[in-house]
């Protein structure tokens, strides 16, 4: 539904080849301007979807279900598909984290007709990036099961709480599957768990896929070229609304502070964090964060206490996800006609160039379009509204 | 603008295509307490940021200055500034580059001042001229000249204290900036301020509360005038541990362990059967859940 409409727009930008070169570029101005106009609109259209105040799934337990099966070797994105895949998922891991400080991921491999969980479900984004880069040097081979690799996740999301948010995210090169017994058992269990799973092929629409998709509320697209690929995988970075069977509850959190007392040095105390890790070892540090329930002592936040359990985590990681539930307002775009002589925000001179400026609806004032996209793609505050002290009240009531 | 100065630049680690961009944010609503109670201490901030704004200038010639004022109803850019009401003669000297930096903070200065109404209000919108300053850098970034290096900081000098009520607006300015690698920089007169410190931390930046206003000048060239690539080699004041415990939205009180709703990510220093913040109403913690549940709650 809404992928289709996305998928019209993209189609104008089709011209281009697939080369992973475009992707890296795109940040540096590299694309010709009719192209970062489309994006430019077609980011704002989907800023305009977005609902606010719907619940969502803040505590997000997403497993990656990757292909690794002969198909992936297609060079149809350059130089493979996979590599091209393992590229982008780099750096989907890094935002996903950024963007759901409290969540967890998992990454499951389907290859020969076998998955294989290459790294188990946690908050951890270099443990992932580490399991992915040894990919690279994976042999591509077989066919796929997607049954297979829907029953691993499936197995391991069955025993989360039942406040967390749970997730499949497939993507698969592969137009077939080869499942040993009916994969519709599969997809009804999933249904039961409340497990969303969502796909995105790298070929052409496959049936099953769009079932699988359609009967557990996710979404399944196919990508167009690379750009698209990224965009379709980095709209997986937000959070979905929450399952229907979703229960809420309130979780019991630490927050630790550094154990600091004025004028005198810290002790030096072990850390748990490296114990069992065989490359680093735990050594004696000073400095650290500790357990306010048991005073286990960890290098990082957010972390779950080994000793005892209790969920650890610093104010500013919740901070993270808030712009997630308390979005900017959402611009209107109408014509230039001197309503304003610069930018609100970046005291930019409109000129006869400014075909358009953008509204804020809340605090009236006028922003161009680069502002627009950067205070909803990233800021996430209207630093009009923030500047409104009217308005700033009648938000934190 | 381009300055011809005869000053030696520093050549030991800055290449001649890097400008540094700083941004100062000078609080200068009249409802701080500094003012209310001291009202000509105005003139010597206001002084002190302009030596210290030229000071800038002149430690390289490729490096930009923009200058906000933040109240409580109002930000604006008071340099470079939009209007043209200045009348910009030819400038081939530093002294008249300077003169004109100080004469359009004044002037602009003056206009706010003048048009700020007579209730006063002590709380003074830093989280949102702090947004303003991340969009003016991200105009910069965008439009400088390719294959050259932009480093921006914001140095944030205030008399204000703590405003809960910004939370949001500082955490989202905090982590854009920590994105966009731009340092803030915390150069506190009057109050311990813990959110802005949190924002030093999470930039990189410094924060200092100066012990006495009279220093300020000193203050601000000994510790903020330092670019921070060079920060690491200067003696300066060791980084304090900063508190990252989190504030109840029930009571704006410190707690170490908190509940935590699980749609919103709202904190509760207590148990409470319905969240505040998005009306979702828990499940009971009682025994009979906790059984029915038991296989499932061990994670
Ligand atoms: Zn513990
Ligand atoms: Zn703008
Ligand atoms: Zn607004
Ligand atoms: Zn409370
Ligand atoms: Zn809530």
């Amino acid at each position: 539904m809404v992928d289709e409409e996305d998928a019209k727009e993209y189609r104008w930008e089709t011209g281009y080849e697939k080369t992973w070169e475009a992707i890296k570029e795109d940040d540096e101005g590299f694309l010709e301007a009719s192209v970062t106009d489309i994006i430019q609109r077609a980011k704002r259209k989907r800023q305009a979807q977005k609902l606010p105040n719907t619940k969502l799934g803040m505590m997000r337990h997403l497993y990656l279900l990757l292909d690794c099966s002969d198909s992936m070797s297609n060079q149809d994105l350059k130089p493979t598909r996979l590599y091209c895949t393992l590229k982008l998922l780099e750096l989907f891991i890094e935002e996903f984290f950024d963007q759901n400080p409290i969540s967890q991921l998992g990454v499951i491999i389907m290859q020969n007709k076998r998955a294989d969980k290459i790294s188990e479900l946690t908050g951890n984004p270099r443990k992932h990036i580490k399991a992915i880069t040894t990919l690279n040097r994976t042999s591509l081979i077989g066919e796929p099961s997607l049954q297979n690799g829907l029953n691993v996740a499936l197995k391991s999301l069955k025993l989360l709480p039942s406040h967390a948010s749970r997730e499949v995210l497939v993507i698969i090169g592969s137009l077939t599957t080869c499942d040993p017994t009916d994969i519709n058992t599969t997809i009804d269990a999933l249904k039961v768990e409340g497990v969303r799973c969502s796909i995105i092929g790298l070929a052409a629409e496959v049936h099953i896929c769009k079932q699988l998709a359609a009967e557990t509320n996710g979404t399944y697209s196919v990508i167009l070229d690379d750009s698209h690929y990224k965009d379709l995988l980095f709209q997986h970075i937000e959070p979905p609304p929450a399952a229907v069977c979703l229960d809420s509850s309130l979780i019991k959190m630490g927050f630790p502070h550094q154990m600091v007392t004025e004028g005198t040095d810290e002790p030096l105390t072990m850390c748990m964090c490296h114990v069992d890790s065989v490359e680093e070892g735990s050594k004696l540090t000073t400095g650290g964060y500790y357990c306010p329930q048991c005073c286990s002592k960890y290098c990082e936040l957010p972390v779950e206490c080994r000793v005892c359990g209790l969920t650890l985590v610093s104010a500013p990681h919740l901070a993270r996800s808030y712009h997630h539930l308390f979005p900017a307002p959402s611009f209107k775009e109408t014509d230039y006609n001197n309503q304003s002589l610069i930018c609100y925000s970046c005291q930019k001179s409109f000129t006869d160039l400014d075909k358009h400026v953008y509204q804020c609806p809340k605090c009236e004032r006028t922003f161009c379009i680069d502002c627009d996209i950067f205070i909803h793609d990233v800021l996430h505050t209207c630093p009009g509204c923030a500047t409104n002290p009217a308005i700033l009240q009648s938000n934190s009531d | 603008m381009s300055l011809e100065l005869e000053t030696t630049k520093s050549e030991d680690f800055v290449s001649t295509d890097e400008i540094s961009l700083l941004v100062i944010i000078l609080d200068t609503n009249p409802g701080q307490r500094l003012l209310r109670e001291n009202p000509q201490t105005l003139t010597q901030c206001v002084d002190s940021i302009i030596a210290f704004g030229n000071s800038h200038l002149m430690q390289k010639s490729q490096n930009k200055l923009a200058i906000m004022a933040c109240h409580s109803k109002t930000s604006e850019f008071i340099y470079p500034g939009a209007s043209k009401t200045l009348d910009i003669r030819q400038i081939d000297g530093q002294y008249e580059v300077f003169t004109l930096v100080e004469r359009t903070i004044k002037t602009n200065l003056h206009k706010i001042i003048a048009t700020e109404n007579t209730i006063l209000s002590n709380e003074s919108l830093l989280a949102g001229a702090l947004s303003m300053a991340l969009c003016y850098i991200h105009r910069i970034q965008r439009n400088k000249p390719p294959g050259c290096k932009l480093n921006s900081r914001i140095l944030v000098v205030t008399g204000s204290g703590d405003s809960a009520f910004q939370y949001m607006s500082y955490m989202n300015v905090f982590f854009t900036a920590q994105k966009q690698n731009v340092v803030i920089d915390v150069c506190a007169l009057d109050q311990h301020l813990s959110l802005l410190q949190q924002g030093c931390d999470i930039t990189n930046g410094l924060y200092l509360k100066i012990p006495q206003l009279q220093g300020l000048l000193q203050y601000l060239l000994w510790v903020f005038l330092p670019e921070p690539p060079i920060r690491p080699k200067l003696v300066l004041p060791p980084p304090v541990k900063v508190d990252y415990r989190a504030a109840c939205f029930c009571h704006r009180e410190m707690v170490d362990i908190g509940y935590v709703c699980s749609v919103c990510l709202s904190i509760f220093c207590k148990f409470s059967p319905i969240c505040t913040t998005c009306h979702t109403v828990f499940k009971m913690p009682g025994p009979l859940a906790v059984k029915s549940k038991k296989k499932k709650m061990k994670l």
